[in-house]
This record gives C-alpha cells, structure tokens and sequence, in this order.
C-alpha cells in the first residue's frame, strides 16, 4: 500500500510523542519508587494519657483523696482504669488540683498547662456527683472560661455526712453555651475530650 | 459543419495539452473499514471536466492525461468526500478508500439516536441539557435523574452517588476516559469532579462495561466531555446562577475552537462559593464551600487518527456541618434527643473546622490511529493527583494543622483495539497497567487513618458484540484483573493482639517501636470479571434487555487498614487484614416501550454478592470519654433486588407527564437483616408545560415523594451513664420519617442575535419550606435539611 507522504511525519510525530510519554511516565513512577524509607511512626500529640484529681484538705495537709485515671493509648479511644486511694471526712473542706498529662511522650507533656489553660475561653469543666454528699464552688481565684464562666481548675469542695456514691469530670471543648450558676455547671454543644466516672468515692 | 469544428477542436485540444499526454490513470475505490469495493462512487479530476463513476467492481478508469499531478475528487452517498493528490506518470494505479459507515462510528450523529455505551446493560444517558441546570450543584446531585440512583450524603456539598443501594468503591467513575481515583473508600469523600466540565453522562447500573474495569459492583458512570466537530468554528458558552440558600453564587464559562483540519481546543473554568445553608428553622452554621475548577483540552481528531491532551485542576473547600462535631456517644445522644443542631450562628461565608480541602489534578494523552479493514488502536497514558486534608478542631498552635494528610498519585497506561470492520461482530480488546501510590503524612500529629501503601494493577479484557439479527443483539465480555497492594502500617501493640494478629500475622512485623509495630502486610488478588447480555426488539414499540454479569472487587484501603477512632462518627472503625474480594453476580432485565405519547421503561435487577464488606458495631470500649461502639467491618454474603420505572407520557403536545420511582431491598444473608443505608422507596411525579413559539419557554411542577425507610438494621445500643448508672439508648438506627418536596422550574430561551442566545432558568426548590430529614444523609443526627431556595441561572451560548 503506497503511503501518503503526509502520514509518514505524522507517524514520527507520534512515535517521538509516545516516547516522550513512555519517559516521563517511568521517570515519576520512579520518583515515587525510590520512596523506599520506612514511614515515621506518629505518636500522637493531643493524647491525655493521665487525669489525677487530688483533694487535699484545707485544715489537715495529710488527708488527701487521691483519683487517677490512667490509659495508656489516650483517654480517647483507649481503655482507662480508674482509682481511688483514700475517702473524704465528713465536714472537711477540700482544695482540688487536677493534673492532665500525656505520658506517651518523654518527658511528659503538660496538657493542662500547655494546652487547656491557654485556650481556657475555648474550655469548661464539668463536674457531677451521684450518692455523694459532696458540694463544690469555683475559687473566685478560678480562671476565667467562655462567657464570663469560672472554667473550673481551681476549686473547693465540701464534705457532708457519710455517703458513697459517684463523682464525674467531664472536659467540654467550645461549648456553645455555659452555665456555671450552680457551680457544678453545665454546658451545650460542643464536644467532650474527656468523661470520667470514679465510683465508689466514700465519704466517712 | 458542427462536427468539422468539433474535430478541429479535439484535434487542436490534443495538440495543445502535453506532448506525452497519453497516460491512463486506473484505480479501485473502496470502503476503508472493511475493504469493501464502492460501486457508483464518482470521481472528478478537478479543474477539467473529466469525470466517471466506478463500477461494480469499485474500478475507474481516466486515459489520455498528460505527466503530472492531478487533483482529484472522488465521492461517494453516505460517505466522505475524499481529495487526493495523485502523480500520473506512464500508466499509474491508484486504490482510494473512503470513510463509509459514518453514521456507525459517532464521529457525526446524522439522527438523534442515542448513542449509549453498552448495548445490553441498564444504562440511561443524561444529556447536556439536562446536566447545565445542575451547574451550581455537585455530579451526585445530577446522578439523581436516572431512577435507582439516589446519594449518600454529609451534609448537602458532599454527595456521593449510590445506585441500586451502592456506594464508594463500588462505584467506578470514568472522567473523559481516565477513572477517577479520589479516595472514594470514604463515606464522606465525594468525587472531585467539575459537573461543569461534563458534555455528557451515562449511568450504568451493575459493571456491564468491562473495558474500564471489573470491580464495579454497583455501577459504572461515565462523563464525557463535549463533541468536537471538524469545521471551522469558535463556540462557547457561560453560565451565571445563584441560589438564595446559602446566599450562593456561580459561573462557569467554556470556550471551543475546532477546525475543519481537525484540530481542537477548549478551556473551561468555574467557580463556586456559598455560605451557610439554611434549614426552615435555623441556619446551618459551617456549611459554606468554596470551588474553583480549571481544564483545557487539545488535540486534532479525524478519522484515521487522532490525539488529544487534557489536563484538569479541581479546588474544594468543604465546610461540615459544625453542629457535627462531638467527642463522645452522648455528645449524640444529646444531639438527636435535642431535635436541632446545638450550635446555631448567624449567616457566614467563612469555613471552618471541622471542614475538608481537596486538591485534585488529572492529566491525560491519548492518541488512537485506524488501519484499514481491521479497526482502531488507542494509547493512553493518565496521572492524577489527589490531595485530602481534614481539618478537625483542635487546640493551640494545632488548630491550623489537618488531622488528616493524604496525598494519592496514580499513573496508568492503557492500550486498546477496537475491531469494527465487521460491524456485525465487533470485537474489542486491551490492557491496563496501574501503579498508586498513597502517603500519608505524619506531620498531622495524628496516628494515619489510611497507611502509607504502593498499588500496582494489571489488566486485560476481551468484548464483543454480535448482532445477529437487525432487531437481536448479544454482547458478551471477560476480564481479568490483578491487584498488589504492600502496605507500610503501625498497629498499636494493644490494638494487634485484640485482632489476633499475633497468631497469624506476626511474620508482617518489621519494626517494633515502644507502644506500636511497624508492619508491612502485602496483598495479591486475582480478579475475574464477566458479561454476557441479549437485546431484543420485539416489534417497533417493544425492546427486552437482558444482562449477566459478574464482578469482583478487592477490599479498599478502609476496609482492610481502619483501625481507631473515627471522629465524626464517634466510634471506632475496625478493619481486617484478611479480607477476601468480594464477588457480586447480577442479574438485570429492562423492558421500554416507546410510542408517539408514551415511554414505559421498567428495570428490575437482581445482584448476589458474596464476600460483601460492610462495617457494624459489635462491642463498646470504655474508654476515657465514655463507652465508644466499636464498629467492625464484616464479610457476609448479601443480597440486593429493585425495581426503577420511568414513565413518559404526551399528555397534549404542550403538557408532558412523568413519572420516576424507585425500590431497592438489601439483605444480609446470613443474619436475615436488612443491609444499613438502603434507599427508601421514592416517587418523582412531574407535569411540564412547554411552548416551542414563546421562546422555548417552559414550566414544570415536580412532586419528590421519600418514603420512610421501614426496613433497617438495629444497631441500637444502650451505654452506661457512669454517674447516674442508668442505661441511655442511643437511638442511630431508626430512619427519618416520609417526606414530600414540591418543586418549581421554569426556563426560556432568547435569541439575542443569530449565534448567541440567552437561557434563563427560574427554579423554587421545597416550595413549602418544609422541614425534613434524609436517612441517607449521615447529618441527619443533627440538623435538618434544606428550606426553600429560590434559583435563577443565566446561560449564555454563543
């Protein structure tokens, strides 16, 4: 078959075409090969891996109550084991201190004071008891939170007759509305970083 | 008298032309498809007056021309015209083809026939008309034409198209010839396409077309872009719309230049942006989007040969829902309990977290060359780039940084024959090779959602269509897939013994680090995927398609490395390194009916697919925010079946009536339980009104009926308030209920001069302002869907 001298460039045309392709193609799958390094692991920064509530009494420094919550991959999507050392006296009054730390890096990361302190117009804790004669106040030396609240680091709470029952943390991050009026406080929206129950708290 | 002068003139003639001007040209003309001789085709040297008309035999004959070169013509019916250079030197031969068939190979659509894909397959095509009204809108939002395809959606700017009850890697999609790779294994990853750029679509329920691939269990849709046509011309179009939903506002403008050489381009370019939608009640705070798009194409196409090169560039910032947000199964529950979204703002354009940004780059160069008497050969070479960053909300200097890092490049080649010179047995074949590559940064700070992994996929497939009668069609196909995926993946040393991973996988571990291993699971998987289908034309009015097929598809990416806290979804996902690719055999069966007044189309389907992959919780862990479900995705074998009816009627030749209805039933088959996420039955009902002498103009009252979904799977569960120690229902399973939108649409057309004319195109979306939720919406937890909206759209074609 005679072929038109037309067809003849346009065949090189596209041979040289192709070739160009073929080239560039096996040069970026090669780029992307010689990724041959294994990833780096991540360990997560955000972690919460330790809560500790230490209720110390205001008159008598020796009589702590002592509640831990420990896990290991994250409070958030690991499982945590909860404990409690020591119970309240009845008619004492109590100065708690909350310690959040990540643990998973080294040396241990200060959540509560690097992070939520901080951002403390962006947070608000929530507490709850159940069975326990147990009330609470914000420190007026508390941190301001959103919305002219107290966020709820530095508080005070009292003992009433014996009772045991359950006490609960809860850690709201942007809330829509707070309402600290009732000093235990309640908030909407937002999402929880973390909700933590100790039961078996006794007070006697 | 008269004839000595015509002698004298001859003689005087032959003097006067070229001393040697006794050369005989011969030839044949014949069909360049299947070498056919063309009788009657007529042939004209031009600038003389000689000319003759080839015989039964496709042979010509021209004597006494003189030694040079001669231009000429040859013509032929139904074929095109052919100018050829021929240099006539003593006695010379020459064989001239022509471009016979031309209304078989869709190069120029000489009636309005449709020109689908496949012949057997439930396919239905959305034409470009249709598709500019869904300008402002997203590709799964103009899906919803075709009965049995509904969406899955979060929110309403992430709209994932599922048919038949189908979704995500089940559905492949082709963007101008090159499928679509996003990280569509996502539920909440919608495809990064520009509907803009699309031309046309085919939707094609079950994997009828096996040349792109052997995985889709659920479907195939393919866009196309425009045609080009070889003339002299430069075109375009622009189109301006905004909606007051969302305050929103659009434009997109193409521009074609084509030549009669053959020789095209075309650019395009769109954008997007809309802030907060709003419900009938309450403004949807956080669901603003921000689109801009760019593609340009090029290339020359005849028929012998052709090539085009495309490049497109899409940009999406997606804002969620920020009411969405929750840490913690009560953050839920107090959500659904609440009845509206718990947090609610003042209209904003901003986008923030938690939001989504998307960055997707497709290029692709093809080039196809048709040899004589045998058929078409295409190259095709494609790369895309697709990243995902999702941004949650976090604290501290965190807050600018995506949770979520991944960037997707695939490279493939592909290579196919397509054997048409036989037009009653057609043949086409090719292979594919694929490599992908997915790298998840580590920067987020966040442990990888989705591992680093490398993915190679080799294929070949052979179709054919015979058409043994002029009213019967068989088409039949196989293929054969073969996937490597090696994968680099961190386990957390808690994680890898709950999976008993350590008893069969502890070979996989490469590296062990404090609290994870470094493992490097490696995955082959051997794929065979077929077709077989008939068309029958029973009379005039009657056609009877019938299909098989059968198609397989290895685990996602999702499926086999989930492995943590889901976040928006406050639970955790679990995947499985030992899935098994799922096979799914379909059976489908159409009947239409087509007269003047009436179009009846019923298609019934009937898909099998075993080593079906599906995530349900199993378990709690009680962890520091509560009790998380865990979810965990199983293997069963699970059945779908339904039934979509499109219904057409002329009323009067200015008022039409239409109806489109939908039923779609999922079961898994081993625990007897409805599949999660099945379309309810819907029921569109629609009454048009058209004008052809005022303007084109028209208007079309649309009634979209959605049953309440009254078969679903229980995944209810009741967690422990700690506190209280009562027992709270989570209620995530029970669906929304029926709901009935009544929509408006009205459109005219102006010709502002004899080649520019102006479309305008009224619409009021939910009439009523009525409040309703959607069970395939995943936001239905929160928040309400849409109010009202009132549309209007300037399309300009010039």
């Amino acid at each position: 078959m005679k072929i038109n001298y037309l067809n003849l460039n346009a065949m090189k045309t596209t041979k040289f075409l192709f070739k160009t392709m073929l080239c560039l193609a096996l040069v970026s799958s090669f780029t992307s090969c010689s990724d041959d390094d294994d990833p780096a692991p991540v360990n997560e920064e955000e972690l919460i891996t330790n809560l500790t509530l230490t209720f110390t009494n205001t008159t008598n420094p020796g009589d702590v109550v002592l509640m831990s919550s420990v896990a290991p991959d994250g409070l958030e999507d690991g499982l945590s084991t909860e404990t409690i050392i020591g119970s309240f006296t009845p008619g004492a009054s109590y100065a708690l201190t909350i310690g959040l730390l990540n643990e998973s890096e080294s040396p241990a990361e200060d959540v509560l004071n690097g992070d939520i302190i901080p951002e403390a117009d962006e947070h608000f804790f929530v507490y709850a008891v159940n069975g326990l004669n147990l009330t609470m106040t914000r420190d007026a030396s508390d941190i301001d939170g959103p919305d002219g609240s107290k966020l709820g680091v530095n508080t005070t709470w009292i003992a009433g007759a014996s009772s045991f029952g359950n006490l609960q943390i809860r850690l709201i991050h942007e809330p829509s509305t707070v309402d600290d009026s009732d000093e235990f406080g309640s908030a909407t929206g937002g999402s929880e970083d973390f909700n933590i129950t100790f039961s078996g708290v006794v007070i006697n | 008298m008269k004839n000595i002068f015509l002698i004298l003139f001859i003689l005087i003639t032959s003097f006067g032309s070229s001393q040697q001007c006794n050369s005989v040209l011969t030839g044949k003309i014949s069909d360049f498809h299947d070498n056919t001789t063309l009788e009657n085709a007529t042939i004209q040297i031009i600038g003389t007056n000689k000319i003759t008309i080839s015989d039964e035999q496709g042979n010509f004959e021209f004597k006494n021309l003189c030694k040079q070169t001669y231009k000429i013509e040859v013509s032929h019916i139904a074929c095109k015209t052919k100018v050829v250079n021929i240099e006539v030197d003593g006695n010379t031969y020459k064989l001239i083809s022509l471009e016979h068939h031309l209304e078989e190979l869709s190069e120029v659509t000489v009636k309005a026939k449709e020109q689908t894909t496949t012949k057997t397959a439930q396919e239905t095509l959305i034409k470009t008309d249709v598709l500019e009204r869904y300008s402002s809108l997203s590709l799964g939002d103009a899906l919803k034409e075709v009965p049995g395809v509904s969406s899955i959606n979060t929110g309403n700017t992430i709209v994932k198209p599922m048919i038949n009850g189908l979704h995500s890697s089940r559905i492949l999609i082709m963007n101008n010839g090159v499928r679509q790779q996003d990280q569509e294994w996502g539920i909440e990853h919608a495809p990064n396409i520009d509907i803009n750029n699309a031309g046309q679509i085919s939707v094609i329920k079950g994997s009828g077309a096996l040349a792109y691939g052997g995985d889709a269990v659920g479907g195939v849709v393919i866009i196309n872009p425009s045609r080009t046509i070889n003339i002299d011309t430069l075109y375009g179009k622009t189109i301006l719309g905004g909606q007051t939903n969302g305050r929103g506002y659009n434009i997109t403008t193409t521009l074609n230049k084509n030549y009669s050489s053959g020789w095209f381009a075309q650019v395009q370019a769109s954008y997007k942006r809309n802030g907060d939608f709003k419900a009938p009640d309450y403004y949807l705070t956080n669901t603003g989007l921000d689109s801009k798009g760019f593609a340009g194409r090029f290339g020359k196409r005849n028929f012998e040969s052709g090539f085009e090169v495309y490049y497109s560039y899409l940009d999406n910032e997606i804002g969620i829902l920020g009411a969405s947000h929750i840490g913690s199964v009560f953050d839920i529950e107090r959500a659904i309990n609440s009845g509206q979204p718990l947090l609610i703002r003042d209209f904003s354009y901003d986008i923030n977290a938690p939001k989504q940004e998307i960055t997707h780059h497709l290029a692709k160069a093809n080039y196809y060359k048709r040899f004589q008497g045998f058929g078409k050969v295409s190259v095709q070479y494609d790369y895309q780039y697709n990243q995902r960053l999702e941004f949650d909300v976090r604290i501290g200097d965190r807050r600018n940084i995506p949770a979520i890092d991944l960037t997707l490049q695939t490279h493939s080649f592909l290579a196919d024959v397509d054997l048409d010179s036989n037009l009653d047995r057609k043949v086409k074949f090719g292979i594919l090779g694929r490599y992908q590559n997915n790298f998840a940064n580590p920067d987020t700070g966040v442990r990888r959602l989705i591992p680093d992994y490398d993915k190679y996929d080799f294929g070949a497939y052979i179709t054919t269509e015979w058409k043994l009668k002029d009213n019967l069609i068989l088409d039949g196909g196989l293929r054969y897939d073969y996937v490597h995926i090696d994968a680099k993946k961190f386990y957390l040393k808690s994680r890898w013994e709950e999976r008993n991973y350590d008893q069969d996988f502890a070979d996989i571990i490469i590296e062990e680090f404090p609290t994870q291993y470094l493992t490097n699971p490696v995955f082959n998987f051997h794929n065979i995927s077929a077709s077989a289908g008939v068309r029958i034309d029973l009379n005039d009015e009657n056609r009877l398609l019938f299909n098989y097929s059968l198609a397989s598809r290895p685990p996602n990416p999702s499926e086999l490395f989930s492995d943590g806290l889901h976040h928006s979804a406050a639970r955790i996902e679990l995947g499985d390194i030992r899935f098994d690719k799922e096979v799914s055999n379909r059976l489908s069966l159409s009947h239409s009916y087509n007269t003047d007044r009436l179009r009846v189309l019923s298609e019934v389907f009937y898909n099998r697919i075993n080593n079906f992959i599906y995530l349900r919780p199993f378990d709690f862990i009680l962890t520091g925010r509560g009790p998380f479900p865990i979810w965990e995705y199983q293997q069963t074998d699970a059945e779908l079946y339904g039934i979509d009816l499109t219904v057409i009627y002329d009323i009067s030749d200015k008022i039409q009536f239409s109806n489109k209805s939908s039923l779609t039933k999922g079961y898994d088959v081993e625990t007897d339980m409805a599949l999660i996420d099945m379309p309810p039955f819907s029921t569109i009902n629609q009454i048009r009104y058209t004008n052809s002498n005022w303007n084109n103009f028209s208007a079309s009252l649309k009634s979209e009926w959605v049953f309440e979904q009254n078969e679903f799977p229980d995944f209810n569960f009741e967690v422990e308030d700690q506190l209280t120690e009562e027992m709270v229902l989570i209620d995530i399973s029970t669906p929304p209920a029926a709901f009935n939108l009544i929509h408006f649409y009205s459109e005219a057309t102006f010709d502002l001069s004899d080649k520019t004319k102006l479309n305008i195109g009224l619409g009021i979306n939910n009439i009523f302002d009525q409040s309703y939720r959607n069970y395939l919406n995943r936001l239905r937890f929160f928040a309400d869907d849409l109010g009202r909206n009132f549309t209007l759209q300037l399309q300009l074609n010039y």
